[in-house]
């Protein structure tokens, strides 16, 4: 089965990276490092392919960030809700996809099946292809605006379908949740979909995570910083 | 009648959807099935029906975008009679009255009027948000004759997440006339996508379910491989070439000058609406370790032997039992029934084993119109399939 390496060397020295199928919730207060760290755990390795899912940033915008944390762009894919709002006549590409807005779930399954076949069949990376079955990373970055647009029932039941869809491909999921801005029971039910908790505070203008779910992985708190894609973990 | 947009399925459902039906497509959260509605909304559109269109979901400019690039042509509003109410006016009305309160009695005014206004014919709506605003019953209500004229059309897509149970409770409470899920899979095939024929109110047919693609904006049925086996010499590679629009076979002509199959038959047909291909296997036994690979993915297949020779029904009977092992729809096909010395059916069910359940074709793999019989039976067979 395949790993996926996550960039936090506590994590990949200890169990050689995630299994395939798993889904990983970031659960982080605003203004953390929250996203950059969603980014590290995105970025496609060689041979691997990227998806994210944006409600908060435009496609261009996503390819940036991914571009500083050191990712090849011809294997990173946007699923973006953001633009055609102000842009109705955006087309879609292969690797970048638009969605009016993030209440458009039907629109948000259409595009990540789209992108799966396009990765399946080679037509993704400009004639470059990776391996094969392809790994995949897919990112929501945020289950929380999500929220914002629709009901916590039926998020939860859309997310289950991603989850599981993500298991059937051998995928590698990300999502990224506030957690400071939702109760307890929302929190707990969309930690039930995971396999894999990291849940990030920050401390006096310091970041720190922790890991939970993993066996052989303590879940004390650690204290980063990212620079250029990769985490750096305090002494 | 109201057509789908779609012939295959108009025929399925005995010429389309009569007038004044309320119609659901269901759709499977990442199945591309957004074209079944549009589809249909071109086809009303372009025999001149006024339309109205309830799009909570996205904006009209990005909606009318979004099915010109779907279905390859560009929609215009001011070339057809069309009105929307799009997520802009959503915004509006909750704007005005707050979330739920009288939120549904705003949308009802505007619905109704717009309906007046336009003398509108077919509704169509998409439920998710509606769902998500005001639950299942006032949502459905909203889309129904207490606000839209009654003699109206109603055709509704949903994004369903609660998967069959959902459409059960649906169809026991008789709130559609027609439910048509559209779902993918992944046997027999790796991954495909199909539409199931859920429930009509105007016609008594069974629950049926077809593949299909979507090819230059248009929903066409396919079965992508039905496998035709049988002994040698029962005329397989016949029958392909007389199925078939576009085919070829792999033969070697034998010193004697008689032709045999060595590797494969393989042709292509489009066929009331379904684009179908067909695979044909070589006969001689010393090919078997071929037919595991053949038979891979078929989603049915054309047992054909020679009703005039006994001595196959041997080998007949061990092909047989290699393809009911797939779980698949079989049709049994009696080749050369214009030579004498005919096999009566009962005989040849009892030798090879053929249960009652599966049909059995007395052909000439001469004649295009026995071959025809034999793959609308087995098209049939296909699409009452469960996946």
């Amino acid at each position: 089965m395949y790993s996926y390496k996550t960039g936090i060397p506590q994590i990949d020295q200890t169990t050689g990276g995630f299994d395939a199928g798993t889904n990983l919730l970031l659960l982080a207060p605003s203004l953390s490092y929250a996203e950059q760290l969603a980014y590290t755990l995105t970025k496609p390795l060689p041979g691997e392919y990227a998806i994210m899912l944006s409600t908060n940033e435009r496609a261009s915008e996503v390819i940036d960030q991914f571009k500083i944390a050191g990712a090849d762009k011809k294997f990173v894919g946007v699923i973006d809700a953001i633009t055609k709002s102000s842009t109705p006549s955006v087309s879609d590409t292969e690797r970048f996809m638009f969605v009016t807005n993030p209440t458009d779930l039907t629109g948000i399954g259409i595009k990540f099946s789209h992108m799966i076949e396009t990765i399946f069949d080679g037509t993704f990376s400009e004639g470059e292809s990776g391996l094969f079955p392809p790994p995949i990373r897919f990112c929501v970055n945020s289950v929380s605006t999500l929220l914002m647009y629709r009901k916590l029932e039926v998020l939860y039941q859309f997310l289950h379908v991603m989850t599981a869809r993500l298991k059937k491909i051998e995928g590698f999921g990300i999502y990224i949740l506030n957690s400071e801005a939702f109760d307890e029971k929302t929190l707990s039910l969309i930690k039930q979909l995971m396999t894999i908790v990291i849940e990030v505070k920050v401390e006096r203008s310091d970041n720190y995570f922790r890991v939970m779910g993993i066996r052989g992985v303590n879940a004390d708190w650690h204290k980063f910083t990212i620079s250029k894609g990769q985490v750096i973990l305090a002494l | 009648m109201i057509s789908t947009g779609m012939y295959g399925i108009d025929d399925m459902l005995a010429g389309g959807i009569p007038e004044g039906s309320r119609v659901l497509y269901s759709l499977e959260p990442g199945v591309d099935g957004q074209l079944f509605m549009i589809s249909t909304l071109y086809e009303a559109l372009e025999k001149g029906r006024s339309c109205l269109v309830i799009i909570p979901h996205t904006t009209v400019d990005a909606f009318l975008h979004d099915v010109g690039e779907l279905r390859g042509k560009s929609l215009k509003n001011q070339d057809y009679r069309i009105a929307i109410l799009d997520s802009v006016d959503r915004e509006r009305i909750q704007r005005r009255v707050g979330k739920g309160g009288t939120a549904d009695q705003e949308w009802q005014a505007r619905i109704k009027k717009l309906c007046i206004d336009n003398k509108v014919e077919v509704i169509f709506g998409y439920f998710d948000i509606i769902y998500d605003d005001f639950g299942l019953e006032k949502g459905l209500s909203l889309l129904s004759r207490a606000c839209c004229p009654p003699e109206s059309t109603i055709i509704i897509e949903h994004l369903n997440l609660e998967g069959d149970t959902f459409l059960e409770s649906l169809a026991v409470r008789k709130a559609f006339d027609l439910v048509l899920a559209i779902k993918s899979s992944f046997r027999p095939l790796p991954h495909f996508n199909y539409f199931t024929i859920v429930y009509t109110s105007w016609s008594p047919q069974l629950r049926r379910s077809v593949p299909f693609l979507v090819k230059n904006g248009h929903i066409v049925p396919y079965i992508p491989k039905i496998v035709v086996t049988g002994p040698p010499e029962s005329g397989k590679s016949r029958f392909v070439a007389n199925a078939t629009e576009l085919g070829m076979s792999v033969d070697r002509t034998g010193v004697g000058g008689d032709v045999t199959t060595v590797a494969m038959d393989f042709g292509w047909l489009h066929w009331k609406d379904f684009d179908i291909t067909l695979y044909g296997t070589p006969g001689q036994p010393r090919f078997d370790p071929m037919l595991p690979v053949i038979l891979r993915n078929a989603m049915g297949v054309v047992l054909l032997v020679d009703a005039t020779n006994h001595e196959q029904l041997t080998r007949a009977r061990h092909l047989f039992k290699t393809i009911t092992k797939m779980h698949v729809p079989i049709v049994v096909a009696a080749n050369k029934k214009d030579l004498p010395g005919l096999i009566s059916e009962e005989e040849l069910r009892k030798t090879i084993g053929i249960g009652k359940n599966i049909p059995v074709f007395l052909i000439s793999a001469q004649l295009k119109e026995d071959v025809r019989d034999v793959l609308e039976s087995l098209v049939d067979s296909i699409t009452r399939f469960i996946y």
